[in-house]
């Protein structure tokens, strides 16, 4: 029953999309109120839909349904209930239908939004959104169906890749990850609007905006998210390998953070337009790329769900929205005209182009590495492999040229600079620059490139922090007003979306140097151990204190406990282990991290023997990775405190 | 999947995690007797110097590195806890001690296992382009920018240091941007409120 | 990309650049993507098949004199890498044994063992049956050099040495026929 019932919400979506459509475009064509109404109705109506059927569908999983095929896939009564929750997007067509679900609350949210705003616009919008969900509904009623009926119904289903259940990181990573992707959506169909009017003004880049740095909040965040549930549960000591569909979620984030840079010259002067809204759809297509990368098979990946009529599907629709796009810009971008122009000296202006062109190269750099192999197998019928170390190569003068732009901008006025004031402006950070490289080589680094990002990132942190202070001392003078006051009026009352976008650039440009210092200044050894013996990394002695056996419901665990100390001090004991599921023939160990401000320590079990009472121990002191995550929950809350609208941005 | 008996399932996992822990070390260290595809035969006598120490482990992690590990998804035999890896990494340190250089060793495990077992491309045939693929764009990318820049001059003075006007986007509403455009017009003194050198 | 304006003359319906560039970008991107469709990126070939066979010197299970490749020069070999907690060799295992038995002299059988326990072995042979010898390959270095992805593999070798044919997965009599023919089974 419950299957016959998601069938039909799933046609209904389908039906209500694919009018929606076709009412759209007709009121974008002759404006009328009624018809905007509609196409209003019908929008909310899809989201009503999908929205239902993945409710449906949780309920089934939680109430272990198993006549409905995707519970009997991945539904099992001896998985807790939280694992049944989160089975929704384990598994290939769960996972689509949640595609649903988000893609139907993102339109609800974004009509009613602009509801009374922008009506020149906002019918394209409306149907290109929709047609975007046509298709994912049309997924889930023909190649993709998690609703079909089993019969006879099943006892017992095997329950979700055990892999999955083994940190609860994998309830939050998904999700996350799919409001980033899905959301891309909005912007596509804004910017397409803007296309098919022939339009780009002043007023609608709000909403192009918003929209595009909402879902870009939530991709940032999931992709380091990511990193952080490879580092804590994959025990290999890293957190980023370049695996094709990591790539294919860090691609759209290229794209996105180019479109909001290039977004904002738009704003501010009239150019760039074309690049912009070339940015903004290069960003969906990349994540219906992307979508394609991780479900059609194709590729070598460790994420790679496997492989179905849905590939081909997906293909036919990237294909699509290609042409679309193509032929949109072909014949469009033109009419955008600029009603400005870039400033041709050296001056923020420049740095934007300049800005747009690394982005640009660096998604075109990681899109070549990854698909590269699948080029050489079609011409030389030869399997070979682009991994990490080439990457590694290729991602680093980018990333410090990143790094630097970030510094070099904002230091630069506006427009046309005088060699004077490209002096006066440039200089005084190479202070920071200095403080931070002789820290470094004072500490101990050694490589050239990653002295190069430390200065790199010494200097935009100068110029970054100069920047969100300046307002804040402004006010102090102007008004006499507390730190905590000038801080709060400064900082969010009036200066919303600059601070908050400072905030931001504080946040990546440490991610940056953090990953620079961690991959470089690392320190690892392997050791056999007895039961008593100890080994040392670092500035710690490990010790091998026992072995446990812990047996869970869906797992066996060997736990090595080891006491860590540090100059005599004693932290505490680590318990890495190594657990077997039932369904796998290599056990898969969980590492036992210890973060302190500057390094982590991280203890990986390679084998372990208890009767014999020998541990095989991975030991690595990791610094500055817990400052990853830190400074992206920085850059989460830059981006949030500059999405909170103003006064002005709500008034109709 | 059919149920066991609980402690039945228990004793069988620890069992499974013991034999496989307890293969993972002696199959690891092991020296063994088996001569499997003497590396001389495949790749030349060793061309390098014998290494032994830290030296020697921490290349060993280096040429580990640019390996692939064949029973894991991208993952180098370096960082891979599989036992495949285990003991191709033992192989790869075994060799450096033997003095092979690194381009013999990935010659070894190339002749083995195809060129997919090497991470970084090698320099042959088509596999130029992924190489010089970023080196172009950023050439092509780079004549773009200048190109675009540079085609900007101003002809005829203008002072550099004068005041910029603000933004020069104009709402969609033409009511709007018709009122706007007369008050740049005043106020700037632009022709038809538009900034000078500017088009549509 | 040009910000408008600066192109004179009769404005065309399309830009011409955009599109040109669109299609250069995106024609290889799909194309090689729709080539590769319903390839199995798994699978990898063996550069090994017609070559010459690595050489190797391996102890048998039940002891004797270490087992070498080139002592079976003559005859085709029939070199199969397994293990007991594998259960696709598990499925091939009579397979195997009963071909053994049918070729009698006309070829060689060998296991190689790839990561297992000695007793565990000993035990599984004991049960199941043996007709051939099953070797020892301590660290894989054996393995390596055959390049084993995971068991079982089965590698089919002529009597000069070379592989003539490989078999990734469980054996079948078929297969395990027509693949004993192409290494110069004589019938």
């Amino acid at each position: 029953m419950i299957a016959a019932l998601g069938r039909s919400l799933v046609l209904l979506a389908l039906l209500v999309s694919t009018v929606g459509v076709v009412v759209g475009a007709a009121t974008a064509m002759r404006r009328s109120a009624a018809g905007w109404a509609w196409t209003r109705r019908l929008a909310y109506l899809f989201a009503l839909a999908m929205i239902a059927a993945n409710v449906l569908m949780l309920w089934a999983l939680v109430a272990r349904d198993f006549s409905v095929s995707y519970v009997a896939q991945v539904g099992s009564r001896a998985i807790p209930n939280w694992v049944a929750v989160v089975s929704l997007w384990s598994s290939l067509e769960g996972s689509i239908l949640f595609w649903g679900l988000v893609i139907g609350a993102y339109v609800a949210v974004a009509t009613w939004a602009n509801r009374e705003q922008h009506p020149e616009y906002m019918p394209w919008a409306v149907a290109v959104w929709l047609a975007c969900g046509a298709f994912f509904a049309f997924l889930l009623a023909g190649p993709a169906q998690p609703f079909q009926t089993v019969h006879p119904v099943p006892a017992e289903g095997p329950g979700p890749n055990p892999l999955l259940q083994n940190h609860l990181l994998m309830a939050i990573h998904p999700p996350f990850l799919y409001l980033g992707f899905v959301g891309m959506t909005i912007p596509f169909g804004l910017a397409s609007a803007a296309l098919l009017t022939g339009r780009l003004g002043h007023d609608f880049l709000r909403p192009l905006r918003t929209w595009l740095m909402l879902p870009w909040t939530f991709l940032t965040v999931a992709i380091v998210l990511g990193g952080w549930w490879a580092y804590e549960v994959l025990g290999w000591g890293g957190y980023w390998a370049w695996d094709p569909v990591e790539n294919a979620s860090f691609l759209p984030w290229l794209t996105a953070t180019a479109a909001l840079h290039s977004a904002l010259l738009t704003e501010r002067k009239g150019v760039l337009k074309g690049w912009t809204v070339t940015l903004v759809l290069a960003t969906f297509l990349l994540t219906i790329l992307g979508t394609f990368m991780t479900r059609s098979g194709v590729f070598n990946s460790v994420h790679s769900f496997t492989q179905s009529a849905i590939g081909p599907t997906i293909l036919v629709f990237l294909v699509l929205a290609l042409v679309w796009s193509i032929a949109l810009l072909a014949l469009r971008i033109d009419r955008l005209g600029a009603e400005g122009t870039i400033e041709p000296a050296l001056g923020r202006d420049a740095l934007f182009l300049v800005n747009n062109l690394v982005f640009v190269l660096f998604t075109f750099t990681i899109l070549l590495g990854t698909v590269f192999p699948l080029l050489v197998e079609a011409l030389r019928g030869v399997q070979m492999s682009v991994g990490r170390p080439y990457f590694d190569r290729m991602a680093v003068p980018l990333g410090v040229a990143l790094l630097l732009l970030m510094g070099v901008g904002p230091a630069l006025p506006w427009g046309r600079a005088t060699p004077a004031q490209v002096r006066q402006a440039l200089v005084p950070p190479l202070k920071g620059a200095a403080l931070a490289a002789a820290l470094g080589a004072a500490l101990g680094v050694r490589r050239p490139w990653t002295l190069v990002a430390l200065a790199f990132g010494g200097y935009t942190l100068q110029v970054t922090l100069r920047e969100l202070w300046l307002p804040l001392a402004r006010r102090r003078r102007a008004h006499g007003e507390s730190f905590g006051r000038a801080l709060v009026e400064a900082g969010f009352v009036r200066g919303r979306r600059r601070f908050g976008s400072y905030l931001v650039h504080a946040g990546a440009a440490m991610v940056i140097v953090a990953i620079a210092v961690s991959s470089t200044m690392g320190e690892s050894r392997e050791a056999q151990l007895r039961l008593g013996e100890k080994t040392e990394v670092g500035a710690y002695s490990l010790t091998f204190l026992a072995v446990d056996q812990v047996s869970e419901p869906h797992r066996q665990a060997v736990v090595a406990r080891v006491a860590v100390t540090r100059a005599g001090r004693d932290l505490g004991v680590l318990s890495p282990r190594m657990n077997q599921y039932e369904r796998q023939r290599e056990p898969i160990g969980t590492p036992a991290v210890r973060s302190s401000l500057f390094e982590d320590l991280y203890l990986s079990v390679m084998n372990i023997d208890p009767a014999g009472g020998n541990l095989g121990l991975l030991a690595m002191v990791n610094p500055m990775v817990g400052w990853i995550w830190a400074a992206t929950a920085l850059m989460a809350i830059g981006s949030l405190v500059s999405l909170v609208p103003s006064r002005a941005d709500t008034r109709p | 999947m059919r149920r066991t008996g609980g402690s039945l399932r228990r004793a069988a996992g620890l069992a499974l995690i013991a034999a496989g822990a307890w293969l993972g070390a002696p199959l690891a260290v092991a020296q063994g007797p088996s001569a499997g595809g003497e590396p001389s035969r495949v790749v030349g006598p060793p061309r390098g110097s014998a290494l032994a120490g830290d030296a020697l482990s921490a290349r060993a992690e280096d040429v580990a590195g640019l390996l692939r590990c064949p029973v894991c998804q991208g993952l180098s035999v370096a960082d891979s806890p599989a036992t495949m890896a285990v003991n191709m990494k033992a192989q790869v340190k075994d060799m450096l001690a033997q003095g092979y250089d690194e381009e013999q060793i990935l010659a070894y495990f190339e002749h083995s296992y195809g060129e997919f077992v090497r991470l970084e491309p090698p320099l042959r045939g088509v596999n130029w382009l992924v190489w010089l693929g970023p080196l172009l764009a950023l050439a092509a990318g780079g004549a773009l920018v200048a190109w675009t820049l540079r085609s900007r001059r101003r002809v005829g003075g203008q002072d550099p240091l004068a005041p910029l006007p603000g933004p020069g986007t104009l709402p969609d509403d033409p009511e709007l941007a018709r009122h706007l455009r007369r008050v740049r017009e005043l106020a700037y003194g632009w022709a038809h409120g538009r900034p000078p050198g500017s088009s549509s | 990309m040009s910000e408008g304006g600066a192109s004179k003359g009769k404005p065309r319906p399309f830009n011409r650049r955009v599109l040109l560039a669109g299609l250069v970008v995106v024609a290889p991107l799909v194309a090689v993507l729709v080539m590769n469709l319903g390839r199995n990126p798994h699978l990898i070939a063996s550069p090994l098949v017609g070559r010459a066979a690595p050489d190797f010197v391996l102890r048998p299970l039940d002891g004797g004199e270490p087992v070498t490749l080139a002592s079976l020069r003559g005859r085709p070999v029939v070199l199969n890498f397994w293990a007991t907690w594998c259960v696709p060799c598990f499925e091939e295992h009579a397979v195997l044994v009963s071909a053994a038995r049918a070729t009698g002299d006309r070829a060689h059988f060998i296991g190689v063992v790839y990561q297992d326990d000695e007793e565990q072995v000993r035990a599984f042979l004991a049960r199941q049956g043996s007709a051939y010898p099953s070797l020892l390959d301590p660290g894989s270095r054996t393995a390596i050099a055959f390049g084993i992805f995971g068991v079982p593999e089965t590698f089919f070798i002529d009597g000069e040495g070379r592989i003539a044919a490989k078999h990734v997965g469980p054996l079948d009599a078929p297969s395990l026929e027509a693949k004993l023919r192409l290494s110069g089974l004589a019938p």
